[in-house]
């Protein structure tokens, strides 16, 4: 993979490893934290292993807020009509995104949890992945649909959404707490690029918030499992 | 004094490129949830969540904003203040993961504050209260740290509501401040699947610290609320009392939020701070009453054990260790002892061998110690409780002070001292630091540009 010098600032800021494999070692060999540059475990192997299905409890952080969104034909749906009745995940993204460890980790991995869950009886038929620009102005919905055929299987759920405009983005944005700013460069010009917190959304079928990921913990099988817990728990 | 717009943007995005991070970063900067974007750069302010003292202004608890940005004008001063409700005993505070928000609690009656930071980062305003934090947790009292978790924040009780001892719990709330779940410390009476490593299962709580790329969090434990609001003394002179204070760490699973393992560390254990480095898997922690250095540390078989690896200064005259800073390169670790008044520097880079290279006098009472990521400002405060400061001691002994220094990398400089008793303000405890560049705000243009 490769990491660009901003990247691995990036990454370094994190605090996880860096490299795919080789943070499975255990031995405590103290090196100072700036020589090593992480790069999200999405990406790679999780470095521990993740608790099993049905063996904790994922509790209710508060129901999913609704709003209006663009779906791939252009129509406006409520969030919570494609939300209702599925399992969900939900990741923000704005196709243009550059952080190795932002927008395109969500994507991948959302890309690689398609074939666990279609392989899983329990799941094939009860989950929906929904990405969600939060850059109406590039992201238009022909942008996101041609995004999204670079990452969804043939007949998997997974649908790619933008907004009408910044009224209706910033309504979501404003319930999910997603804070988004314009980076500017050294003379203060926008550069286009959005500064913003990544984060996944797991909501149940009852339209619950039943976890939240950033990069430590974005991971398939980590994804995985916290859906069987969910759905095995109700 | 004249700045170009193109200096004051440079400064502007250094930070800015770190808030994209955002998937990254902890009081002190290097001590902060890795969840959150953290200040790489020259901070703007410290934001002190302060103790009202009876007749001393306004007489309650507020957060205090000084600028510590030497290219401002305002440099060293206070800027801004805004007062809670009364005096709840203010201790330790923390921002939400999006850094926008600042949770502040009182440990004696159990109230949160939460502070926008974000609206206007120069003056932080009162948000909102949560005033159920007992009620909801089913007992447990005493929030103190409040540690940002992915879209939530995990609070640290130090005591319950049924008895008021030590026995206490972790509470979760998601960022809008609404309760989510309880997580009680294992006990001898329900380990909750944890594995008692030791002599110890006291069920006491104080720190939380996470290391997230080995999914494991580790607690600390103190006292309850019947001593740290009783006095010092009284306490020290009750052989009962003495007994009531913890002695355990517990690693958890991060995760699920279940506990794993319950390890000895005897003698009160406090702060809690974690290595950054991607191999480093430890996290040092110091006891108050028997003054040592202690690592929490994992094996090659994943297994996780506590070992004592330094004294810090003569434990026979109790220097009381208070708070603790690593550095961002796991390379030093500050440690503050609060009856002498000393921080003491230890060279960790071997962490099974601490070594002491640095000691400096600070003032009586020192307690909180914050560092600047690139390890090259630190600031103290006093004040540990209001029943357990110098309040009967010699005049000279209860000072309420925030200082200024930097380190580099030899010794400490100091730069400027604020007297929270002259200013009217009250007993100074845990700063967290401030910027403008994590709003994508620019600082006043009369601000030059950092290092200038």
């Amino acid at each position: 993979m490769n990491v660009t010098p901003r990247s691995l600032l990036i990454c370094l800021a994190i605090g996880i490893p860096a490299s795919i494999s080789a943070h499975q070692d255990h031995v405590i060999e103290p090196v100072p934290a700036a020589a090593v540059a992480p790069t999200a475990p999405g990406y790679g192997s999780l470095g521990f292993e993740a608790p099993k299905p049905g063996t904790y409890a994922l509790p209710s952080l508060g129901v999913a807020a609704d709003g209006i969104v663009l779906d791939g034909a252009g129509t406006p749906r409520h969030l919570h009509d494609l939300m209702s009745g599925h399992t969900v995940l939900l990741s923000f993204i704005y196709t243009s995104c550059n952080d190795v460890n932002g927008c395109p980790l969500a994507t991948y991995v959302l890309g690689l949890v398609q074939t666990p869950i279609s392989a899983h009886p329990l799941l094939k038929d009860r989950v929906r992945l929904l990405s969600l620009s939060f850059d109406p102005a590039r992201d238009t919905r022909e942008k996101m649909q041609e995004y999204g055929n670079r990452f969804r299987q043939a007949g998997f759920d997974w649908q790619f959404l933008t907004t009408a405009g910044n009224s209706d983005l910033h309504t979501i944005l404003d319930a999910y707490g997603q804070l988004t700013l314009p980076e500017r460069d050294a003379e203060g010009r926008v550069t286009g690029n959005l500064a913003h917190l990544l984060r996944v959304y797991l909501i149940d079928e009852q339209l619950r918030i039943r976890n939240i990921y950033n990069a430590n913990f974005l991971h398939p099988e980590i994804l995985v499992n916290d859906i069987l817990t969910v759905l095995e728990g109700e | 004094m004249i700045i170009s717009v193109q200096k004051r943007f440079a400064h502007f995005v250094a930070g800015l490129l770190f808030g994209i991070a955002a998937v990254p970063a902890h009081a002190d900067e290097t001590c902060q949830s890795p969840y959150m974007p953290k200040i790489v750069g020259q901070e703007d302010f410290i934001y002190v969540w302060t103790l009202g003292v009876p007749d001393l202004g306004d007489g309650q608890d507020k957060l205090v904003t000084v600028d510590v940005n030497p290219a401002s004008p305002k440099y060293g001063k206070v800027i801004h203040q805004v007062s809670v409700p009364g005096r709840n005993e203010a201790h330790h505070s923390g921002f939400t993961d999006d850094r926008r928000y600042l949770w502040a609690g009182g440990l004696d009656n159990s109230k949160i504050f939460i502070f926008d930071v974000f609206t206007d980062p120069a003056a932080p305003r009162l948000h909102k209260t949560l005033e159920n934090f007992s009620p909801s947790s089913g007992g447990v009292t005493g929030p103190h740290t409040f540690y940002a978790l992915p879209g939530r924040m995990l609070v640290t009780g130090l005591s319950n509501a049924s008895d008021k001892h030590g026995r206490t719990g972790m509470v979760e709330y998601n960022n809008a401040g609404e309760y989510v779940a309880s997580y009680w410390m294992p006990t001898d009476e329900n380990l909750g699947g944890a594995v008692k490593s030791g002599q110890f299962a006291d069920g006491y709580g104080y720190d939380v610290r996470a290391l997230p790329r080995r999914n494991v969090m580790v607690t600390s434990s103190f006292t309850g609320w019947n001593n740290y609001m009783n006095n010092l003394g009284k306490v020290m002179a009750n052989k009962e009392a003495m007994g009531r204070f913890g002695n355990t760490a517990v690693v958890w699973n991060l995760h699920t939020r279940q506990p794993k393992k319950i390890l000895d560390v005897p003698g009160a254990p406090l702060e809690i701070r974690c290595a950054w480095g991607s191999f480093n898997n430890y996290c040092f922690t110091t006891t108050a009453l028997t003054s040592k250095i202690w690592l929490i540390h994992e094996d090659k078989k994943g297994e996780w054990h506590s070992k004592a690896v330094a004294e810090i200064g003569d434990p026979k005259k109790i220097p009381l260790p208070v708070d603790i800073s690593i550095s961002a390169d796991d390379g030093l670790l500050w440690v503050n002892t609060w009856n002498d008044g000393m921080t003491r520097v230890f060279d960790v880079k071997d962490p099974f061998q601490p070594k002491q290279i640095y000691s400096e006098k600070i003032g009586a009472q020192v307690n909180m110690l914050s560092e600047s990521w690139d390890g090259k400002r630190i600031y103290f405060t006093s004040s540990l409780l209001a029943n357990w400061d110098k309040t009967e001691a010699p005049a000279g002994e209860d000072l309420q002070y925030f200082k200024g220094y930097t380190w580099d990398g030899k010794q400490l400089t100091h730069k400027f001292t604020l007297d929270f008793f002259k200013h009217k303000l009250g007993r100074p405890h845990q700063m967290n630091f401030g910027a403008y560049s994590l709003y994508a705000q620019a600082p006043p243009a009369n601000t030059l540009t950092a290092g200038q």
